[in-house]
């Protein structure tokens, strides 16, 4: 039975995977959960050893690539080609485009023989065609139920390896966010359209048998109520998430935070700072994340540096904000348990309705 | 779980690439002397746990893992025009059945095909080419440059596997022991540490350590310690006596296995078979299949000791698949012939084809040399003991004295039991003369033979016999005596005179010699075989020594 859970940012996602997994785990049965990102990896592993001491024998905890790399593309690549997989090459954008794509090595490798992350998926693909369907169910073997995190990063070519893992005997679930769609693994042109939060379409469209569930999680345990009701506004058009987190602790919520009292507030707050790239410019003493990279991770106060494309979204919600932006600014806000901090140039605070600023005591 | 195939190229006497097929339950290798059993067992072995010789691999490398015959071919290419890459040593398995091997799975494999199992290779690491042209440039290479080699053990999904990730468990029962440094058996340890389940092994090893840690508490050894604390001013940090706690398995190198208060290896060398033997047998944990490489049972046992083991063994192949090589008829008869795997210039011949009935035969009366025929060049198959002699001395005549067996020529008696084993003669393509008395019936002969006479007759298979049938008067008892045999025939050859002078008798009516010789068969063919006279035989005996 395939399965579809989407929900909001701190609805309890990957508790609710860690904790189906280590129950079937338990019964005997052979597990894989896969997500994107290393630190969503690592946040899963660290959440099962939180949970029973040490990670089950019969529990797989892989990012994305490396379950494409070692379930994918090695175990059948004989008749494709023989040399050794030595890793992968992560790539923005397409790889060896001017390349033929009957030409193994050059289209899907780089010169030391490094897989090109954009074709990893399509190299896959490619394999389980070569050796007829053999990949996919050494795969359903292998692995009895897959669970599919961060169903939002995937795109392209990985779509056609859900779906190949849907066709399997292996059960599998998947659970995301359109919301948090911050980058996708590839832009492939295949499927373009349903790339980032369109993905769900994806599930909608396709004749697999498989149930969407969209109300069983609405709950956002994680974020103070009016963080929470501040992220619900980025995505008006799907459901609504409550907040579950009541726990007052004397700051709480979200602050407008004058540029010239950033210093004093971090010193006063330890919280941690997001921004958008490298190139903004945050105080070197505080722990710093970009926004894409702090998807998954639960933090107790945030201090946010936003794009201004993001400030214009926050002075006037009707304004244009790119998917992109969007999600990258949904994440930002829904990390926090208790604060948000936006940090704003004097000008611009008094045009953010509804947010209070932020005077050091 | 087992293993279905073993592929072996370069390792040890294995030149080009090796394929053996092994059957589910039991398999029984046979081979001369250096036909490569052991190295089978050695190498799967080795496969399946990365050991050599009890060690680790990775710290036993050398050129003599190598074949030699290659290692020379590569060290001479250095020299011409077209030198070879450095070789490489290729071990793989391919396992199937139930339990969770699908991991395993992929096409990694030396035939790229689908399947699952597993590959180990000793092979020339990239990552030296720098090195390794720098060497080959300054000429002067004499070995295989084995510092830049490395083992790549993967399954053939091509991942990288450990021997604790390998569910099939082997254990080899060598009578070569090899020891840790206290003495206590590397294979005995090992085989107990498998017994036990994870949660006693934990147990174990804390058992072992509290032990340490109750003998550095201990007060004579405190006392001991204060005295060199006091004593030595060797160095400005604390100076004392410790048990060594650091490496995580030392329980297994200091603890030692106790039959009756003796230490395992202070036992005989056929009862620690026997135990190793019934210790891996009874091994039975629930998912772990297990594989038993067992090396020549018959070293240091008793027949009756060896009976004991042959039983433990066959009743425990219905769940265990067990490799036995062999040297010796008696096991491989009492095994069961059908699962022999014959072994011969490195190619494979199996029995498996036996009738049910010559497999029973051969089990039951498991005295039978059936392994000197497999492993001949050719057999004379006789009767009995003076047809042996006779064909022997006959033999030795034609060809300058030299005995058969210096031929590798085997004169085999079979009793009664020829077609049994033409049987196997047949299935194995071994070239055999069967040497036998009409008895006065050449049709009843020629109906028995029928397979392999006339229009059924084989290439590697004669059947020598007299076409004549002889006939007189002599009564023995009330019976007609047999003038159809070996005796009366020779005596037809050479007459009285010769005979007698050969016998040392001095019978007056050939009649009497006819007594004579039936009733002393075997006293007249030993004098027949150590006599100098000249003697003529009858022309079935020299058609098959020809």
């Amino acid at each position: 039975m395939n399965k579809l859970i989407i929900a909001s940012a701190g609805s309890g996602k990957t508790r609710f995977v860690v904790n189906d997994a280590i129950d079937k785990a338990s019964q005997g049965i052979s597990v894989l959960i896969t997500t994107f990102t290393e630190a969503c990896e690592q946040e899963i592993r660290d959440r099962i050893v939180e949970k029973v001491g040490c990670i089950p024998e019969k529990i797989f905890v892989q990012t994305w690539f490396s379950f494409l790399i070692s379930h994918g593309v090695k175990p059948y690549q004989g008749s494709l080609f023989a040399f050794d997989v030595r890793g992968l090459f992560l790539v923005n954008g397409q790889s060896a485009l001017y390349s033929k794509e009957s030409d193994i090595s050059k289209h899907y490798f780089t010169d030391r023989k490094y897989i090109y992350s954009d074709k990893l998926a399509k190299l896959t693909v490619k394999c389980n065609q070569a050796s007829d369907g053999k990949v996919f169910d050494r795969i359903s073997r292998c692995f009895k139920q897959i669970y599919v995190d961060e169903i939002q990063d995937l795109a392209g070519y990985d779509l056609e390896v859900l779906d190949c893992l849907f066709k399997s005997n292996a059960d599998v679930l998947l659970v995301g966010d359109p919301r948090q769609a911050t980058y996708a693994t590839h832009n492939s042109r295949k499927n373009k359209k349903y790339v980032k939060s369109e993905i769900v379409n994806f599930f909608e469209d396709s004749k697999l048998d498989i149930e969407t569930d969209i109300t069983s999680l609405t709950i956002n345990h994680r974020c103070f109520g009016s963080i929470c009701n501040l992220s619900n506004k980025l995505y008006p058009a799907l459901p609504q998430a409550t907040s579950g987190n009541n726990k007052v602790t004397g700051h709480d919520g979200i602050f407008a935070l004058p540029v010239e009292h950033v210093s004093e507030y971090l010193s006063r707050f330890i919280p941690t700072q997001l921004r958008d790239s490298v190139k903004t410019p945050v105080s070197d003493d505080f722990e710093v994340l970009n926004f894409g990279k702090s998807k998954g991770l639960t933090l107790d106060r945030v201090v946010i540096y936003p794009s201004a494309p993001m400030v214009g979204w926050l002075k006037n919600n009707d304004a244009e904000l790119t998917q992109a932006a969007r999600a990258k600014l949904y994440v930002a806000l829904t990390r926090a348990r208790h604060s948000v901090a936006i940090v704003l140039k004097a000008s611009d605070l008094k045009k953010v309705n509804g947010i209070e600023v932020y005077s050091p005591k | 779980m087992v293993i279905n195939k073993v592929v072996i190229q370069n390792f040890k006497g294995f030149k080009d690439k090796f394929i053996l097929n092994l059957n589910d339950g039991l398999n029984i290798i046979v081979g001369d002397n250096e036909a490569g059993k052991s190295t089978i067992l050695e190498a799967i072995n080795l496969a399946l746990t990365g050991l050599y010789n009890g060690r680790y691999l990775h710290n036993e490398l050398s050129q003599y893992l190598f074949n030699e015959p290659l290692v020379k071919e590569y060290i001479g290419s250095l020299a011409t025009a077209k030198p070879q890459h450095p070789p490489s040593i290729l071990i793989e398995l391919h396992i199937s059945g139930g339990g969770e091997i699908s991991f395993m799975e992929g096409d990694g494999n030396s035939e790229k095909i689908a399947g699952c199992g597993l590959s180990l290779k000793i092979e020339f690491n990239e990552d030296f080419r720098g090195a390794y042209e720098t060497l080959i440039k300054g000429g002067d290479v004499t070995t295989i440059p084995i510092e830049y080699y490395h083992v790549v053990w993967k399954t053939f999904a091509r991942e990288s596997i450990t021997a604790r990730s390998i569910p099939l468990k082997s254990a080899f029962i060598d009578s070569s022991s090899i020891r840790h440094q206290n003495g206590s058996d590397i294979y005995i340890g090992k085989i107990i540490k498998e017994l036990l389940s994870p949660d006693e092994l934990v147990s174990v090893s804390q058992s072992h350590r509290k032990m340490k840690e109750h003998f550095m508490a201990d007060e004579a050894i405190e006392a001991i310690n204060k005295k060199i604390g006091d004593a030595s001013k060797i160095s400005a940090k604390e100076v004392r006596i410790s048990v060594e706690l650091s490496s995580k398995n030392a329980w297994e190198s200091s603890l030692t296995t106790y039959l009756d208060d003796i230490p395992f290896h202070f036992i005989g060398r056929g009862e620690q078979s026997i135990v190793k033997t019934n210790l891996a047998l009874a091994h039975n944990k629930a998912q772990e299949a297990n594989i038993i490489l067992i090396e020549e049972p018959e070293n240091h046992l008793s027949h009756t000791k060896l009976n004991q083991l042959i039983k433990t063994v066959k009743d425990s192949c219905t769940n265990k698949q067990i490799i036995v090589t062999t040297h010796s008829s008696f096991v491989a008869n009492k095994l069961g012939l059908g699962d022999l795997i014959l072994l011969n210039n490195k190619k494979t011949i199996k029995l498996n084809e036996l009738s049910a009935g010559t497999k029973s035969f051969f089990e039951k009366i498991a005295g039978y040399d059936t392994l000197r025929l497999m492993l001949c060049t050719k057999a004379i198959l006789v009767e009995g003991d003076s047809d042996e002699l006779v064909v022997q001395k006959a033999y030795q005549v034609q060809n300058n004295g030299k005995l058969p067996i210096e031929d590798c020529i085997e004169v085999i008696s079979v009793g009664v039991s020829f077609l049994r084993f033409l049987e196997i003669a047949d299935k194995l393509k071994i070239s055999v003369c069967v040497v036998t008395d009409n008895d006065g019936n050449v049709a009843a002969l020629e109906h028995k033979y029928e397979s392999y006479l006339g229009i059924n007759k084989k290439g590697n298979i004669n059947i020598c016999y007299d076409k004549v049938v002889d006939e007189g008067n002599l009564k023995i008892g009330k019976k007609d005596f047999n003038y159809n045999t070996l005796e009366p025939k020779l005596l037809k050859e050479n007459g009285l005179d010769v005979l007698n002078k050969i016998l040392g008798v001095n019978y007056a009516q050939v009649d009497d010699l006819h007594i004579y010789m039936r009733n002393n068969k075997t006293d007249c063919a030993l004098q027949v075989f150590e006599t100098k006279e000249a003697i003529n035989y009858p022309q079935y005996i020299l058609d098959c020594i020809k």
